[in-house]
């Protein structure tokens, strides 16, 4: 009796907490659901006449630019009101998982990582947009490779609210201080990736004397995550997938993949140039003088301006000999399927990409635009021959000519996230050969969920 | 004959709630384990046993496995062995006891996604006041986190540092329920205090100790916050327990069918190792 009692109150204990724990995977993680301010009066509920739109985005965007569109946006719809739910990077990504694979009403409009567009469209999280939006010549409105990238199977599922390039950041003072001549402005006389070691290496030192390094010559901003890491391999002409992306050994794992890898490996463990930090601390060490260096977005001037750093900008680096690969791409807009409200929502989004809400966002984010009327004005207006400004002269000129965009597959996600991992495993030291070979394994196993997708 | 169904009466709403919270999602997860999705219109696929056979020819799976089980190995006799300890020492007749205790129960009170952000910040390799301390005293600055060798040991540091206060109060109060008059009688018989220890309190603390060892192994089973904050898994999948591994399944790479497979064989898993942890501490008082 006694014994067959505790194995009774064992198994409850453990269906308990096991349930307990499966039901928390459900839930959502914590987030930093904030209103932006003006939106929604504190205690008054939003009259029966107006709707109110949620929109799942990016930390810190309400800050950027996005407010200052809501409020221009709901001065022209009164009867609209939008929400803002904000989460860090890789949380926006499981929370959009989370929510829409339970085919959760509560967003409208979802923001979305350009080549995660098929992968949302795949699972059907997003509803078409053509039919929705009101402007009809979005066509002639966007660059052509945002169009591409908010395509699937030929319909638009988003709509791009910026594009992105990269520059070498570089700090004057620390240049100064080692007597080292730095990069130049120009586009054709745009330094190596072997010029970047060589000055990075008499750019780390130590300086209170304590044994380690406290001023680094070199580090990415988006450290090991694909959308930087990428433009290595393709500036040494490898392919991260096959052209079917569902295909990842042989590819990521190739022999130029690797060679880009090991680069990669020798700026952390062989050089030892980059600071071993991660991508959300990369933009403060640049800003407080510790690195030298810095391949980051357009959209740092803000805050390289407001911290002071003394900073000059060139040229996205190459692979002596090869090709010149930059990043590009960036995040979308797109129609939740489950929202209740999907006419207000694409109002929203044309207003955001389209109409003025672009120009606004521009000017809060400073990322490269999409728009070809901003970009039509970048490129009239003189001011953008002055520094810092003059950082979309290159930014513009690479969008065109360099650019080189994340592989076209269903299962970016799971590509990314393995990829990502393996990159971060590659600072830490773990052999890169060793790396690419075990996620190309993984990728494949993942992929091959999406072949039923492939005519 | 009435009387017989009053104490089922009784029972049935604690019973109904568990079988709607508890077993009904258990089911739903062995439903999902036998689909794998589809991609059209929501509609899941029907693949029977591919979900585990898949996971048994799976070297990220059993990797996952090896790195649960060798948590489980250290991080549960540790705890349990430091939290008995700790509440030896503050059962103590000594003034100002009190204090003690409320001081060894602070990280209670600390969420574990916070301690585990604090953690993570002091342990920064590059910005670490960890390092900075280790630097001063003359060692050299350790990769902590960053390390496949080191990872999982911060995790079960955190994890203890987090756990033994909380386990102690179960074990304090088991040792303030042994009765004084045998401590009494054992010291009159001329037992020495190890004699009393092992003859007094250990045999009649089984009861506390069997529900500490029991629940602090679900516990530790399910641990998942500190890899998801702090390693995501890593470095080279080192700290990828079963349950991490589960939510990636789910929520990364698109495969709920996997990751509910994942759960259940967790979840017998986690039996197995319960029941044996009952057979051995049977309780013979």
């Amino acid at each position: 009796m006694k014994k067959s009692l505790s194995a009774l109150v064992a198994s409850i204990l453990v269906l308990t907490l096991a349930a307990g724990c499966t039901s928390s995977n459900n839930a959502t993680p914590a987030s930093t659901d904030t209103a932006a301010p003006g939106t929604e009066a504190p205690g008054k509920k939003p009259d029966s006449g107006t709707a109110e739109i949620t929109m799942i985005t990016l930390s810190d965007w309400d800050k950027h630019g996005l407010n200052d569109v809501i409020a221009g946006f709901e001065k022209q719809n009164p009867g609209i009101k939008v929400k803002l739910e904000m989460y860090p990077f890789r949380q926006l990504f499981e929370t959009i998982e989370v929510k829409l694979g339970s085919k959760s009403k509560e967003y409208d409009v979802v923001t979305i990582d350009g080549p995660l567009v098929s992968n949302y469209s795949a699972k059907g999280y997003v509803d078409p947009l053509e039919p929705l939006l009101s402007s009809r010549d979005w066509q002639s409105k966007w660059i052509e490779s945002s169009i591409q990238a908010g395509t699937y199977n030929g319909k638009l599922m988003a709509a791009p609210m910026n594009t992105s390039s990269q520059v070498l950041y570089y700090n004057k003072d620390i240049f100064a201080k080692k007597g080292i001549a730095p990069p130049s402005f120009d586009i054709d006389k745009r330094w190596t990736w072997e010029q970047i070691i060589d000055a990075a290496k008499q750019l780390t030192y130590d300086t209170n004397g304590d044994g380690q390094n406290d001023i680094f010559g070199f580090s990415f901003e988006q450290i090991g995550r694909a959308y930087q890491m990428l433009a290595l391999s393709e500036s040494l002409g490898a392919k991260p997938l096959s052209g079917s992306g569902l295909t990842a050994t042989g590819f990521v794992n190739s022999e130029k993949s690797l060679q880009a890898a090991k680069f990669y490996s020798d700026l952390y463990n062989t050089w030892k140039v980059s600071p071993k930090i991660t991508a959300e601390e990369s933009g403060d060490f640049f800003a407080t003088g510790k690195v030298a260096m810095f391949v980051g977005g357009t959209w740092n001037t803000g805050k390289f301006n407001e911290a002071k750093v003394n900073y000059g900008i060139a040229p996205h680096p190459f692979f002596a000999g090869q090709k010149i690969a930059t990043p590009t791409g960036s995040w979308h807009v797109g129609v939740s399927k489950y929202s209740a409200k999907k006419e207000a929502a694409a109002k929203f989004i044309d207003y955001l990409t389209v109409g003025e809400g672009s120009k606004i966002w521009f000017n809060g984010n400073h990322d490269l635009p999409s728009n070809n009327d901003i970009l039509k004005m970048i490129n009239d207006d003189k001011k953008y021959d002055q520094f810092p400004d003059n950082i979309y002269r290159i930014a513009t000129y690479e969008a065109q000519h360099t650019a080189v965009p994340r592989p076209v597959t269903p299962g970016f996600l799971e590509f990314e996230s393995l990829f990502n991992k393996a990159y971060d495993d590659i600072k830490n030291g773990t052999d890169p050969k060793k790396a690419l070979d075990d996620i190309a394994v993984q990728m494949d196993r993942q992929l091959k969920k999406y072949e039923s997708l492939a005519k | 004959m009435k009387a017989r169904y009053v104490p089922y009466l009784f029972l049935a709403p604690a019973v109904v709630l568990l079988l709607i919270f508890k077993v009904y999602p258990i089911a739903l997860g062995l439903k999902n384990s036998l689909y794998a999705p589809g991609f059209i219109a929501g509609l899941d696929a029907f693949v029977g046993f591919d979900n585990y056979t898949g996971l048994f020819a799976d070297h990220v799976f059993w990797h996952s496995v090896y790195v649960t089980l060798f948590f489980n190995v250290f991080v549960n006799p540790i705890q349990i062995g430091l939290a008995f300890g700790l509440a030896l020492l503050l059962n103590a007749r000594l003034k100002g006891i009190q204090a003690f205790r409320s001081v060894s129960f602070i990280p209670i009170a600390v969420s574990l996604p916070i301690a585990c952000i604090l953690w993570n910040i002091m342990l920064n390799p590059e910005q670490g006041v960890m390092n900075s301390i280790l630097i001063g005293l003359g060692f050299s600055p350790q990769p902590f986190l960053t390390s496949k060798d080191q990872a999982i040991w911060i995790i079960i540091l955190i994890a203890t540092w987090k756990g033994v206060g909380y386990w102690a109060v179960f074990l304090l109060a088991g040792l303030q329920e042994v009765p004084q008059v045998l401590y009494e009688a054992a010291s009159i018989d001329g037992a020495g205090k190890w004699d009393r220890f092992r003859d007094v309190t250990f045999p009649l603390m089984k009861r506390p100790l069997t529900f500490v060892t029991v629940a602090d192994t679900v516990a530790n089973f399910l641990l998942f916050a500190p890899m998801y904050i702090l390693t995501k898994g890593g470095p080279e999948n080192s700290t990828n327990v079963l349950m991490e591994e589960s939510f990636n399944s789910a929520f990364v790479y698109s495969d709920p069918g996997r990751a509910s497979a994942i759960v259940i064989l967790l979840l017998i898993l986690i039996l197995l190792i319960i029941g044996l942890q009952f057979r051995l501490l049977r309780s013979k008082v």
